[in-house]
């Protein structure tokens, strides 16, 4: 844990850019106003048995205004004994409704929510509407650009329901949880911008903890991850998800991430 | 004689349509990365007065070219910086403009805007002048706060007019 604090340390008192496009979380910043993003996340995600679990998530992002943003997605996966299944969706919606600006800084607060649906068996203890269960979450996120540094934190509440039509949601486990997230990230290259066409590329540490109401068990996961965005309008992620410590069930916690993204601008007037 | 009678007129009414916003010098706050920038050149470019905008990435900075003879509302330009997610830090702005009297508390309109000049010294202004909007949404909002307080000589001044404007000539 110390050794994490000390990366934290080195992360926040390195002298260079930094971006909060990050790999793990969403921002409480927006895609600009009539933008069109879309997304593809693969997760490849180890059991204990040595068993590899493909996630693929497909995403299309759309910003209505400067303070909208709706998502997407669809769940596909390898988890159910048949292959490949679509296991299911969800729709994010973000509603920015702070933000100051100032020289190469900001703040912004935002509130967003997710309604999931999943058809598949889960066989943990952790909730993630993100692939697993059918639900919803709602949560609050902070958003710090502050000379060459960003950082971002969340905190949300999140509700397993029954993953219709053949798997109900255990009865005996906690059907509810509180999240919480802390990310920080910066720009490595270039240095010094001559144009757009520059590829950046960025460095991300990200923390991502549960806590589930009513039983009180918990995980915390550290999310290092490198990013490369090209022609300032694609983006690369890879990411490693490990766990630090879970005193809950989970089937594949440790794993790695490839993110894809493309922005188009302006699509509608 | 009624032929430069008719030039003469014809030539004053070209100067006049002549007198426009020729260039603009825009400063985003709220931004570091190229990725950003690009999401507010975007926005820009798709202003129709606009004819080129050229990035400067390192001071999160935009020189503006208008196309002649356009009409340029600079109220558009703050929209578009703000649907990219970010705020006007400054604006400057280049006129081109033909024996303006220049004085505190007076105005001209051009193109169904009103500009009025403050903390400007009284003269007479040829040709491109540098102006600098003062108004609340094209400063930081600290600049803002302070004139407030020192503008009571500016009665027009935070009257939150979209359509008047307040300039320093630079």
């Amino acid at each position: 844990m110390n050794k994490l604090l000390l990366l934290a340390f080195l992360f926040i008192y390195s002298n260079t850019f930094s971006q909060e496009l990050f790999v793990f979380t969403e921002p409480a910043s927006n895609m600009p106003a009539k933008a069109l993003g879309v997304r593809d996340m693969n997760g490849f995600m180890f059991e204990k048995d040595g068993k590899l679990n493909y996630h693929n998530m497909p995403e299309l992002m759309l910003s209505i205004n400067k303070k909208w943003m709706i998502h997407a997605q669809g769940f596909i996966s390898n988890r159910q004994d048949g292959g490949f299944e679509t296991e299911g969706g969800s729709l994010y919606a973000k509603y920015r409704f702070f933000s100051e600006d100032g020289k190469q800084s900001h703040f912004r607060m935002a509130i967003f929510g997710r309604a999931s649906k999943n058809n598949a068996e889960s066989h943990q203890e952790e909730i993630e509407t993100m692939g697993h269960n059918s639900g919803f979450e709602a949560g609050l996120i902070a958003t710090q650009l502050l000379h060459k540094l960003a950082v971002s934190s969340s905190i949300s509440y999140e509700r397993a329901l029954d993953n219709k039509p053949n798997y109900k949601f255990p009865p005996m486990q906690a059907n509810s949880a509180t999240n919480y997230t802390l990310s920080i990230g910066k720009l490595m290259f270039p240095k010094v911008y001559t144009s757009y066409n520059q590829t950046n590329v960025n460095l991300m540490f990200e923390l991502i903890g549960q806590r589930l109401n009513g039983n009180q068990k918990s995980f915390l996961d550290m999310g290092p991850s490198i990013q490369f965005i090209v022609n300032s309008q694609a983006r690369f992620d890879i990411g490693f998800r490990q766990q630090l410590y879970s005193t809950m069930e989970r089937t594949a916690p440790n794993g790695v991430i490839l993110k894809f993204e493309y922005l188009f601008f302006n699509v509608f007037k | 004689m009624k032929k430069l009678l008719i030039l003469t007129v014809v030539l004053f009414v070209s100067v006049l349509v002549n007198a426009q916003i020729t260039k603009a010098e825009l400063t985003a706050t709220g931004l570091t990365c190229s990725m950003c920038s690009k999401a507010t050149y975007k926005q820009l470019i798709s202003i129709d007065a606009v004819e080129k905008v050229e990035p400067d990435l390192n001071n999160t900075a935009f020189l503006l070219y208008f196309k002649k003879g356009s009409a340029v509302n600079i109220s558009d330009v703050k929209k578009k910086v703000e649907d990219a997610g970010f705020s006007v830090g400054e604006l400057v702005v280049v006129f081109n403009l033909n024996n303006q009297q220049a004085a505190n508390n007076s105005s001209f309109t051009l193109d169904n805007n009103t500009y009025t000049f403050m903390d400007t010294k009284a003269g007479t202004l040829n040709g491109e002048v540098k102006v600098k909007i003062l108004d609340k949404g094209y400063i930081v909002d600290k600049e803002y706060k302070q004139i407030v307080k020192t503008a009571k000589q500016y009665p027009t001044y935070a009257s939150n007019n979209k359509n008047l404007f307040h300039i320093k000539v630079l």
